[in-house]
């Protein structure tokens, strides 16, 4: 554990991922400190270091297409800032379709992409084919491809953003769990934590699928809900494989990393809660390996190397919940990503910290603030293409 | 198998043989040490090193299906067996240049960022670079298919050794007829069990709340099989290991376990080298010296060397030298000399030879007490994690049993160890109360002050700190240095034990490093979450176990 040096931070972050730490980052470049960032795992713990990697562009509103377009030039651009490598590859992203149906819906997809000015094509089972090798012929009708979407390296992102926001001045504190939040009127007055008691006017949960936990130990009730998700690589193989493939029926997804390993995984309904940890399961290993080699059946022969989980952090309409909550002033939300956080990060956590500034967002509120989740009406609109 | 006929295969083009029940690596070996890999980043020469399907020193294209591990395949007539990952040969590999231009290290992090306008480059000849073997051949997994083994049985033993063998004899005594999974590719009949052979188990996930919850345990029979099996109770007798040794050159070809200097003999049990340095004082170095016998040239050793060593060294007058730092193996492309110095500022000395036998410490296969959830405890004697037995050789995971060497048991004590988890399981717990089995003890441990000392020397050669992704030891120093701290992260950071290995050879010494680097016992610096499977299992045989069909007896 490594214990805050304060007793007092104008800024106290819960959750040292990607998000947590890029929104510190911009929050002590716009020069608001003391910030602390506080996570009880350790760095890379949670989902931003469990996640495959991928970066697209491809969504079902202009919103997160957006959002998605500004974090892949943040990316692009992340090796001059931070001084890591991610090894952002930008070869494509491919989603599959395997009924008429579901080319239907990408083809809407594809269309407000194009309107975006993004080059997304159409693809047929030939076009396919040509992206990826020895796919399993009849297995798809069709599908979407963009060039520009592709993948990095989670960890580098982390200790970039990590040591980036450290060199202006933010603390991290490792070891260190969220436990509580005091409140004078509905005002953040304090966060109770099990390095002691600190004093701050600002909090922001960044704390990914435990998000709704620590919410509620603030004893505000949020729809958010942790869903366990499993992935595998294989071993290393010489490069046969550029664009992330992602399967619309049942989320199947899986790409080839800069070192060779085939990184994927599979949408299975688990349970919901953080209660059970993030362990793997047979039906997963079972289920995964049969999709993948029903779909590429030369990769039966290659060995899966490891397999782990990690949660996703979920809403209702499948957007991220980012400002203050209006029960308490001072608690801003920086949640919800699902299991998209990393996608999204650069572009999110600038409007996270400006909101944490109460400077005004370029952000649909119906669509990310946490107002909408308080008010009766049924959300104005939904982003579903939660997968891969 | 008197009398077989020999298969004949092609490698690399040549015609070559195997005799009935040799292994690929035994038929390209005969008594000469093959060069069959290079090393993933600096391009390095491999030779086999551990002997037992673990490390990538013998990883071949077999009929199309990439990282074939030779030590683990029996060849058939007609196999097609290629090199890869060296261009044109692994012996003469012109990427090895990569080892020369990159004295410090290629640093994969930070580097390769600039100009905007190379990336791409880089991008595309890194990605070359990486990966041991091409994607498989259209039609090699197809070989490969063959309907998943379903077993519904009381006890599994895990592990066909000798306190796994002995487990179910016991057993058979009583009446119960156990499943024996034995890795090994050719094991002797067993009397009164069930023989499941050339079969690895490579996931035990905790069994459900339910308190009647069966173990469901899943691996592959070689090639990729599926294999399922649900057990009342199951007995963890994985034995152990052969562990390596951090030292300047400690992947030169010729550096091997005393796993891999066994699995290297020839059928007239005759070595790949003529003179070896065993190193260990222990059990183990006993063993290399009974089996290597002439071809030893000296025995080094850490610590001590035991009476029972010196006995057995002086009979056939080999020098030993106790107390020795291992400080780097030279050679180009094959060990020539090792350099050493005596403990306590000694004098510096140098052993020619061509192999180093490590023997000096023995690990317990542990992955699944871990994957099943069982509490383990450190031993700092042998700088391990054992798991937690009650006086009956059970885990804390109810019906879950663990004997022999993964247990930490001393081999004296095998045969007691094995009893008393049968007659548990049978229901008959012994009354005569004989001595338990004698377990390996916590105390100091011998190689963190070794460690510290060897710390003080002047570094010369490639320390090669994780063999299957070539991170070097001051890879793992930088990132303490950065401030990341616990092996979790500098696994992250630096990507040791992320290959195919996970970690098993690289994770014991590197919990040993962190501790000396950040100044905190080993427990304290954490350990890598060992997650399934345990060795690499084909996608084909976890997906034939997604077949619906209803369980059914194995054969």
């Amino acid at each position: 554990m490594t214990a805050p040096a304060r007793s007092a931070y104008r800024i106290v972050v819960v959750g040292a991922g990607i998000v947590g730490l890029y929104t510190a980052y911009h929050l002590a470049r716009a020069g608001a400190g003391p910030i602390l960032v506080i996570d009880r795992g350790f760095l890379s713990s949670g989902a931003s270091g469990r996640n495959g990697g991928g970066v697209r562009q491809q969504w079902e509103t202009r919103a997160t297409v957006r959002l998605a377009r500004e974090s892949v030039d943040a990316y692009r651009r992340f090796g001059r800032e931070f001084g890591y490598n991610l090894w952002f590859r930008q070869t494509g992203y491919l989603f599959l379709a395997e009924t008429d149906g579901e080319l239907a819906r990408l083809r809407s997809v594809h269309d407000l992409v194009v309107s975006e000015g993004l080059p997304s094509r159409v693809l047929g089972p030939d076009g396919v084919a040509r992206l990826v090798d020895g796919i399993a012929p009849d297995s798809v009708v069709g599908g979407t491809y963009l060039s520009t979407d592709g993948t990095l390296y989670p960890f580098p992102a982390v200790w970039g953003v990590y040591e980036g926001a450290r060199a202006l001045g933010v603390e991290v504190a490792l070891g260190v769990e969220a436990l509580g939040v005091e409140t004078s009127g509905n005002r953040v007055a304090a966060i109770v934590t099990s390095g002691g008691r600190l004093e701050t006017t600002t909090i922001v949960n960044a704390a990914g699928g435990w998000s709704a936990e620590f919410s509620r130990r603030a004893g505000l009730t949020v729809p958010n809900r942790a869903t366990r998700h499993e992935i595998l690589a294989t071993e290393p193989l010489k490069p046969f494989l550029d664009p992330m493939v992602v399967r619309a029926s049942d989320g199947l997804y899986f790409s080839q990393t800069m070192r060779g390993e085939i990184v994927g995984g599979l949408t299975l309904r688990n349970g919901v809660g953080t209660e059970g940890g993030m362990p793997s399961s047979p039906r997963f290993l079972k289920e995964m390996s049969r999709a993948l080699v029903r779909l590429v059946p030369r990769l039966g022969a290659v060995g899966v190397l490891r397999a782990w989980s990690g949660f996703y952090d979920d809403t209702p309409d499948g957007f991220p919940v980012i400002g203050e909550d209006p029960r308490c002033q001072g608690f801003v939300h920086a949640n919800g990503f699902g299991g998209h956080g990393f996608m999204l990060a650069p572009a999110a956590t600038l409007r996270i910290a400006r909101a944490v500034l109460g400077e005004p967002l370029d952000l649909d509120p119906t669509a990310f603030s946490p107002a909408r989740f308080l008010a009766p009406e049924r959300p104005a609109s939904v982003e579903r293409l939660q997968l891969g | 198998m008197a009398g077989a006929p020999e298969r004949h295969f092609l490698f690399d083009g040549n015609a070559r043989t195997a005799r009935p029940g040799e292994t690929l690596l035994g038929a390209l070996t005969r008594g000469r040490l093959p060069i069959l890999q290079r090393s993933i980043r600096y391009h390095r020469p491999r030779a086999p090193a551990c002997g037992v399907g673990y490390c990538t020193g013998c990883l071949l294209r077999v009929n199309g299906r990439p990282n074939v591990r030779a030590c683990r395949y029996l060849p058939f007539d007609g196999d097609v067996v290629r090199t890869e990952n060296s261009w044109p040969s692994p012996r003469l590999d012109l990427l090895g240049v990569l080892d020369v231009l990159f004295p410090g290290g290629i640093d994969t992090l930070r580097g390769f960022r600039r100009p905007a306008w190379a990336t791409g480059t880089y991008h595309r000849v890194v990605r070359r670079l990486a990966g041991y073997g091409a994607v498989p051949d259209l039609g090699a997994a197809a070989g490969l298919a063959a309907p998943p083994v379903r077993w519904t049985v009381d006890v599994a033993i895990v592990g066909g050794g000798t306190s796994g063998r002995a487990v179910a004899a016991r057993l058979a005594s009583v009446g119960i007829r156990a499943l024996v999974l034995d890795r090994q590719l050719s094991a002797p009949p067993l009397e009164g069990a069930d023989l499941a052979s050339r079969t690895t188990v490579t996931f035990l996930p905790p069994p459900g709340g339910a308190p009647d919850a069966r173990f469901a345990l899943l691996g592959f029979e070689e090639p990729a099989r599926g294999v399922e099996v649900q057990a009342r109770a199951v007995v963890v007798a994985t034995g152990g290991y052969d562990a390596s040794l951090l030292f300047g050159g400690n992947d030169r070809p010729g550096v091997v376990t005393a796993d891999g200097a066994f699995a290297l003999l020839d059928r007239d049990g005759r070595p790949p080298f003529e003179r070896a340095v065993v190193v260990g004082g222990g059990e183990r170095a006993e063993q290399a010296l009974a089996r290597l016998g002439s071809r030893v040239t000296a025995v080094v050793a850490p610590g001590a060397i035991d009476p029972a060593v010196v006995r057995r060294a002086s009979e056939a007058d080999i020098p030993l030298y106790p107390r020795s730092l291992l400080l780097r193996a030279s050679g180009r492309s094959r060990v020539r000399t090792l350099h050493l110095r005596a403990r306590g500022s000694g004098a510096r000395f140098s052993i020619s030879c061509d192999a180093v036998v490590l023997a000096h410490r023995r690990l317990p296969t542990s992955q699944l007490f871990f994957q099943v959830g069982a509490r383990t405890e450190w031993r700092a004697g042998t700088g391990a994690y054992y798991p937690v037995l009650s006086s009956s050789g059970e885990t804390t995971v109810p019906g879950l049993f663990a004997v022999g060497e993964a247990a930490g048991v001393l081999s004296e004590s095998t045969g007691t160890s094995a009893e008393r988890a049968a007659d548990t399981i049978a229901g008959r717990p012994r009354t005569d109360d004989p001595a338990p089995p004698r377990v390996a003890q916590d105390g100091p441990s011998e190689l963190e002050g070794y460690y510290r000392e060897l710390w003080r020397e002047p570094r010369a050669g490639r320390w090669v700190a994780c063999a299957c992704e070539d991170v070097l030891l001051e890879e793992v120093e930088d990132a303490v240095r950065g401030g990341y701290r616990g092996i979790e992260v500098v696994k992250r950071y630096s990507g040791l034990g992320t290959g195919l290995c996970q970690g098993r050879y690289c994770l014991p010494d590197a919990l040993l490093v962190l501790s000396l680097l950040e100044n905190r016992p080993p427990p304290e610096v954490g350990y890598i979450t060992q997650r399934p499977p345990v060795v690499p299992t084909p996608l084909a045989a976890f997906a034939a176990l997604d077949d619906p069909a209803p369980p059914r007896e194995g054969p």
